[in-house]
């Protein structure tokens, strides 16, 4: 029998397959609650036994919810390392759960839309995720699912502080809004700094992501709040949506600048880009992370019409170290998955 | 390329040391990163840490003289190792620690009030008691406007509210 590790991994992911309507530059809209039970003490002080009494109250109790009662739910402890980090790849847990895992759990919907991280900082972690710009509709349901949870089970709450988190820099809603954007034209022109600044200035948050370091690579960004406390859930996703609204208009110029000034030179590249990604033998995840990026802007712009977005979103997670692992049976040395990659970008995109 | 320190793994995390007119290229795997408190991943957790600390610092000159608790009766957190690691150790630390959290809230969110969201069991309570932070916000409005016929009638609403349930402690 399947274990609700390969069932979940073995459908893709909503927000990923979904991309195609939503446009190309917002990838994905994504709002998580902490929140942590009365009277428990906080994950990183608490015993093993209070945090399987905490996990086993949280795993009824969400497994009880309309929203969730299909859900797939995986103790970390009964996973591998490896198994762990294919759930960071995809971004059902975090990374400081693939390192400490014991006592943690995951309820996840198989469609990856909607999840529960147990025992993370604070006892739950509660997310939704949906593709496109969309945290609107994506944080009315997870409110419904807090609701739902919420009349099982008592959580820390303070009047005058709001919901109780682990960390400070999360009291109040507990809520965090991020999305993923690609925004390679205002990379290209520079402008990616003032955007940067600006967000900051409205207190957002901008992060490249897929990158290591502090070099972006891919021209992937995520923005997300960072207060909590002091404003609303319902105002800091209308804030984020038209911040981001803002920038997916810059980018939009940026594009349209470049298609007017260098439309030949722009076709040749995203093409040559699609080319090597359909001839290499061997390919590192940072070529083909960057060559993706070149590919995803020849589609968004309609220079490109042989591949679809939404392959293309699914490949920036299957090109994964982890993923590509998974489906061999030996432990891959780097140009083994280098090899691997390649393979498996060339009969994808072939 | 491999990991600079177990030189075996593939190097995934790339970092730029610049020690004075020095510049350091360090290439480490996850795993040695993670181990030396590198990891990309945990960046954002890092900074966020290292700016917590910095933001605890700055705020525990001010407010003095008023006597602070420095360790939590119910799980036994000092404030210091609060200051040390950004998280507090139960609910019940925001209320020992309040007077050290009120200046650190403030530096962080740029307020101490929560108004989002509350749970059904909480809901009553809170919105009487937003009900009167709105009142006496507009009480001062209309005292500006020197308008004291209304001030008189918001004074007894407040009054009313106040006395319908016991009087909000919070209500600073
Ligand atoms: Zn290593
Ligand atoms: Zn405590």
């Amino acid at each position: 029998m399947q274990s609700n590790f390969e069932k979940l991994i073995g459908t893709p992911a909503e927000w990923l397959v979904n991309g195609e309507q939503s446009g190309d530059i917002v990838l994905s809209s994504r709002v998580r609650l902490a929140r942590n039970l009365e009277g428990k003490k906080f994950t990183h002080s608490s015993t093993s036994k209070n945090l399987k009494e905490i996990r086993d109250a949280v795993k009824d109790a969400v497994l009880d919810t309309d929203y969730l009662k299909k859900a797939l739910p995986i103790d970390m402890d009964d996973i591998s390392e490896s198994e762990r980090m294919v759930l960071a790849e995809r971004r059902l847990i975090s990374q400081e759960m693939v390192m400490h895992y014991k006592d943690r759990s995951l309820v996840a919907s198989e469609d990856e839309q909607l999840g529960v991280m147990i025992n993370e900082e604070d006892h739950m972690r509660l997310y939704a995720i949906g593709a496109g710009l969309m945290l609107e509709d994506v944080g009315r349901i997870l409110s419904s699912l807090d609701d739902q949870v919420s009349g099982r089970l008592n959580y820390a709450f303070s009047p005058r502080f709001g919901y109780l988190t682990a960390c400070p820099t999360n009291v109040g809603t507990g809520m965090r809004v991020s999305s993923l954007l690609h925004l390679p034209g205002l990379v290209h022109n520079n402008d990616i700094r003032k955007v940067v600044d600006g967000m900051r200035h409205v207190r957002l948050s901008v992060r490249g992501t897929y990158g290591e370091g502090s070099e972006v690579i891919g021209n992937f960004f995520q923005i997300s709040n960072s207060i909590t406390l002091g404003l609303s859930e319902e105002e800091t996703i209308r804030n984020m949506e038209g911040q981001i609204g803002k920038v997916v208009e810059f980018e939009k110029r940026a594009r349209d600048k470049l298609i007017k000034e260098a439309r030949t030179l722009l076709e040749d590249k995203v093409s040559r880009s699609l080319g090597i990604l359909r001839s290499a033998r061997l390919i590192d995840s940072k070529e083909a992370m960057k060559l993706l990026s070149d590919v995803r802007m020849g589609v968004g712009m309609g220079l490109i019409s042989e591949v679809k977005m939404n392959v293309l979103n699914e490949l920036l997670i299957t090109i994964q170290p982890m993923h590509l692992q998974m489906t061999n049976l030996e432990v891959l040395d780097p140009e083994q998955r280098d090899i691997a990659r390649a393979d498996h970008l060339r009969s994808v995109l072939k | 390329m491999l990991c600079q320190i177990c030189k075996k793994r593939e190097a995934t995390i790339h970092f730029t040391n610049v020690v004075g007119s020095d510049v350091q290229k360090i290439h480490l795997c996850k795993y040695c990163a993670e181990e030396k408190g590198f990891d990309y991943l945990k960046k954002s957790n890092i900074e966020k840490s290292d700016l917590l600390s910095g933001l605890i610092d700055s705020s525990l000159g001010k407010g003095t003289g008023s006597k602070k608790q420095d360790s939590c009766g119910n799980c036994g957190m000092k404030y210091s190792a609060f200051k040390k690691n950004g998280v507090l150790g139960c609910s019940q630390c925001y209320d020992i620690f309040r007077k050290h959290l009120h200046p650190l809230l403030r530096s962080i969110h740029g307020n101490t009030r929560h108004t989002g969201k509350v749970p059904p069991r909480y809901i009553r309570e809170v919105s009487g008691k937003r009900k009167v932070i709105s009142l006496r916000e507009e009480l001062e409005k209309v005292i500006e406007e020197e308008n004291y016929e209304r001030a008189a009638e918001i004074r007894d609403e407040i009054k009313a509210l106040e006395e319908g349930k016991e009087a909000g402690r919070d209500a600073e």
